[in-house]
């Protein structure tokens, strides 16, 4: 439960960032884009007040009314900005609590602060005639409504919904218009042409169907409503603006007001969430009667809510708060004020009627029906869309698509993932098990085949669910370039391209913390602090910080490029003398080993220490977090006009396909993507330089001869190079040769990496990737050919 | 795995269930909590480039464990492999398995919380790296060894 709150905020409060950062970029809000952080608001309020997180859900609410505020009335925001950082601090806090909810001792942080930022801010936004706090704004349309009623014309509005699903909803808008057509002397509805246009059902699946009319003699409002209700298919009447005869008899009721509450489906126990209602405005009422009346002990009654609402009514000099609560009571679906209720309803619960004056009695009355207006629309908010968006198709399909997603456990991946490597271990186990050796078993054979083409089918299928684009460890770092824009003050550009490159979901997670690294770095020491300098330069006054990814032979690369000021070597190199880690000579260093200095621990060349980086963490950070994914990182930088950071990733860590290869009793295993070929060695090959070092000449070129035993201390079956194989391999443009005994065959084996204990000797460093069990049952470790050709 | 080690109980009420081994002449004791399962000396690949200690790892069940050499972890000198010999494959609360190489394996018995006393504070005394408390029993003093300390540095 609590997961699923944590997953469900979160990816709520990153899309929520997401909307803000596109709309910061245009610099003006959408219809749409309100709606949608409305929504979002809407949704974290609720899921947080049902967790019991109050002080999420009243930020939540002190957002969701302040876009209501900017949704409704259009105010022309002066301050952005302001606006953004709210929202974005609100954000930020929200993530926050988030990380500490999942902490085993939890205390509620304090939003007041921010609440009261939020509020006033809001009020502004309500324009000089709002009163200052939040609450007062119901209250000034409550002031305002009784006056516009009255001058309004006869009409009564109501929005009709239709059951989800029932199909030709125009047909269906159609028979409710019949049905009323009697009791009504006067009626209009939107869309007009139901009749004739079909494309008029998905209008009113978007926005609803709108009706407006004057009862005939002998009727009134109700009993029209009521019709409407009882119509097949009809989902919900919701009475927008009742007209003039309403508030004369408003008048002369008592100041009682009756609410429907409907719950949300599959929420259960719909009765005892109908006693919290109860308990919750009990507070801010007066009196409180209900129907069905026996909730506490009858449990059918949740039956009866289902399907007719929770009624409710109350007497308050506060209607508007009552209603808020009866919102923010969590599994609340959607309320609507009726008033006064139906006959048959008034007679099973006779309400309570309170003497007050007829002024209050019409305030409280009006009060009700704008404020229902105004909350209803949240949770109408779902189903209610901009109307540009009402013939975009675009909308529809992508709704489609999301029914055929589900989430599914990264452990439950996990274990699927291993158990495949079970399978592809235990294949070869089968088939190639000893006891077959030397018979000729031509059926058993072709059964072995499809179940080596089925295998390799499930493997890849298991991997491609384990795929992930990239784009939302990209679109993370919108956030981290907008953030530092504002703090220091520079003006950049991030740019994304081939974000859709897709990497397995274990190496997505681990790249976080380095991308994060590396844009910072980008902003803080890449981009020039002074536009002038950029000027100066012949660049754009606007930086730009590009992140790249695409797929190279088995590998995702990803580059952070910025245009900025580029690293002088010379300063590096002077720095890394003075912080003593140098290992040779500061001549002999070559402009690429000067340029990766900066991700050795302890170093950074900013001479102050800035809030985002300085401290000569980050680059080390970087290069430790790629390196545990099995990836590595490099620097390229043209001084002056911009720097690369080069990451390399392989696209999975589990199942590589390698040459085995014998030294002694060990077995290695050769990543194929490595090998480029493999070969007896002639003695005319051989040549020696003057430390005696071996080299193998091939076609002309001479490579380093790695001699697999020599380097960790094995004994060889072979230690003569005549005899034993030698493979060429390539990595990272760099090549040598390995000389090991013999070549076994090819498989493919499943990376198991290798324990703790045996991580804390650095075996990665001595170019070790991982072991792997082969079909005999006995272990081979694979060989990471970078890291072994870098040593020498 | 994880099951098994919930449902174990390592505290009765009597006191503390200890498995004894012996190494030479000595016998060492590891608390039950920390064991796993005790298989017979297995073919262990060797896994170049790590301290001496470590012997390689083994497969059990598909799974990839280091095996250490309690011997050579005490500074003694290696014996052959007989078939009394024995890995007993230990599991730590992270998940983690390592198996020690053990001369052979002796018996179970609760020991009372009573008979448990702590190492003398000394640094000086070797003894204190790998052990956790000092076991007296009728039939004699034995050391609790401290896995954690057994297997990490």
């Amino acid at each position: 439960m609590a997961d699923m709150y944590v997953f469900e905020t979160t990816s709520l409060l990153e899309q929520l960032d997401q909307i803000l950062m596109k709309t910061e970029n245009e610099s003006s809000f959408g219809e749409e884009e309100i709606n949608e952080i409305f929504r979002t608001m809407h949704t974290i309020k609720g899921s947080s007040a049902m967790m019991g997180l109050d002080n999420m859900s009243k930020l939540a609410h002190a957002i969701e009314d302040m876009f209501y505020i900017i949704r409704e009335d259009h105010p022309v925001i002066s301050s952005m900005g302001t606006l953004y950082d709210l929202v974005f601090n609100a954000s930020d806090l929200m993530k926050a609590e988030i990380e500490l909810i999942q902490e085993d001792e939890y205390n509620p942080t304090d939003f007041t602060d921010q609440m009261n930022k939020i509020e006033a801010f809001a009020a502004v936004l309500k324009g000089g005639a709002a009163p200052e706090s939040a609450e007062a704004p119901a209250q000034q349309v409550a002031a305002a409504a009784p006056a516009a009623v009255s001058s309004s014309s006869p009409l009564t509005s109501v929005k009709v919904w239709f059951e989800d699903e029932c199909k030709m909803e125009n047909l269906r808008a159609l028979l409710v218009i019949n049905r009323i057509t009697d009791s009504c002397s006067q009626l209009e509805y939107f869309p007009a042409d139901i009749e004739t246009n079909g494309d008029t059902a998905k209008v009113i699946i978007e926005n609803g169907f709108d009706i407006k009319f004057a009862p005939a003699d002998g009727s009134n409002i109700d009993a029209v409503t009521e019709i409407i209700k009882t119509t097949p298919n009809v989902k919900n009447c919701q009475i927008i603006e009742r007209g003039s005869g309403a508030a004369v008899k408003a008048a002369s009721d008592g100041n009682v007001t009756t609410v429907r509450v409907h719950f949300e489906d599959d929420c259960k126990m719909e009765n005892l969430r109908a006693l919290l209602v109860v308990n919750n405005i009990k507070e801010v009422c007066d009196s409180v009667t209900y129907e069905p009346a026996d909730i506490e002990d009858n449990a059918e009654t949740s039956k009866v809510i289902i399907e007719e609402g929770f009624v409710v009514h109350f007497t308050s000099d506060k209607p508007q708060m009552v209603l808020q609560t009866i919102e923010g009571t969590p599994c609340v679906k959607a309320y609507e004020v009726i008033e006064d209720a139906a006959p048959a309803e008034a007679q099973a619960a006779p309400v309570q009627q309170t003497a007050a004056p007829a002024q209050a009695a019409a305030t409280a009355q009006t009060a009700a029906p704008k404020a229902a207006e105004k909350k209803a629309e949240a949770p109408a908010a779902d189903a209610q869309k901009s109307k540009e968006q009402i013939n975009n198709m675009l909308g529809a399909s992508k709704g489609g698509a999301k029914q055929s997603l589900i989430s599914v456990n990264l452990n439950k991946l996990d274990t699927l993932l291993d158990l495949v490597g079970e399978i592809v271990i235990t294949e070869a186990m089968v088939t190639s098990n000893p006891d077959l050796k030397g018979l000729r078993l031509d059926n058993f054979q072709k059964a072995a085949r499809q179940l080596r083409k089925l295998n390799s089918e499930l493997q890849d299928t298991v991997m491609s669910i384990r795929m992930v684009p990239l784009s939302g460890a990209f679109n993370k770092m919108t956030r981290i370039v907008r953030d530092m824009k504002v703090k220091l003050g520079k003006d950049v550009d991030l740019i994304f391209e081939g974000e859709e490159t897709e990497v397995d979901k274990s190496i997505i997670d681990q790249l976080n913390d380095p991308l994060m690294h590396m844009v910072r770095n980008s902003m803080d020491h890449g981009i020039e602090d002074n536009v002038e300098d950029r000027i100066a330069a012949g660049k754009s006054p606007k930086g730009k910080i590009t992140l790249s990814a695409y797929n190279a032979s088995g590998e995702v690369i990803i580059v952070v490029a910025d245009d900025g000021a580029g690293i002088n070597p010379e300063k590096v190199l002077a720095k890394a003398e003075r912080n003593g880690i140098l290992t040779k000579p500061a001549s002999e260093y070559s402009e690429k080993e000067i340029f990766n200095m900066i991700m050795l621990p302890g170093f950074s060349t900013n001479e102050q220490v800035t809030e985002y980086s300085g401290r000569g963490v980050g680059m080390d950070v970087v290069r430790k977090n790629i390196e545990k994914i099995g990836g590595t990182v490099s620097v390229d930088s043209k001084f002056g006009q911009g720097t690369n950071f080069i990451i390399k990733i392989p696209l999975s860590l589990s199942i590589v396909d390698g040459m085995e290869v014998s030294v002694g009793e060990s077995i290695f295993t050769i990543p194929i993507n490595s090998i480029r070929e493999s070969f007896k060695v002639k003695p005319n090959q051989l040549v020696k330089d003057t430390n005696g070092k071996e080299m193998i000449m091939i076609r002309g070129e001479c490579f380093p001869l790695i001699r697999l035993y020599e380097l960790y201390d094995l004994k060889p079956g072979t230690d003569n190079l005549y005899e034993g194989i030698v493979i060429l391999v390539e990595t990272e443009g760099k090549c040598a040769c390995i000389f090991a005994d013999e070549l076994i065959g090819e498989q493919q084996v499943v990376v198991k990496p290798f324990s703790s204990l045996l991580n804390n000797y650095n075996v990665k460093q001595h170019g070790m990737a991982g072991c792997s069990i082969l079909g005999d049952g006995s272990i081979t470790i694979i060989l990471d050919v970078s890291n072994i050709i870098s040593d020498f | 795995m994880a099951e098994n080690n919930t449902a174990k109980t390592t505290y009765t009420a009597d006191g503390t269930e200890v498995l004894f081994f012996s190494i030479g002449e000595t016998i060492y004791g590891i608390e039950i909590k920390y064991i796993n399962e005790i298989i017979g000396i297995e073919q262990i690949t060797v896994v170049p480039k790590i301290p001496e200690h470590i012997k390689g790892v083994i497969n059990i069940r598909g799974k990839v464990v280091p095996v250490i050499s309690v011997r050579k972890r005490f500074g003694m000198e290696e014996i052959p492999y007989d078939d009394r010999t024995c890995i007993i494959v230990l599991e730590f609360e992270d998940g983690n398995q390592v198996g020690i190489i053990v001369d052979r394996v002796q018996e179970v018995i609760v020991v009372k919380q009573g008979d448990i006393s702590k190492t003398p504070d000394s640094k000086s005394v070797n003894a204190n790296r790998y052990i956790k408390s000092i076991i007296n029993m009728e039939s004699g003093i034995r050391l609790l060894l401290d896995c954690d300390k057994l297997i990490m540095d």
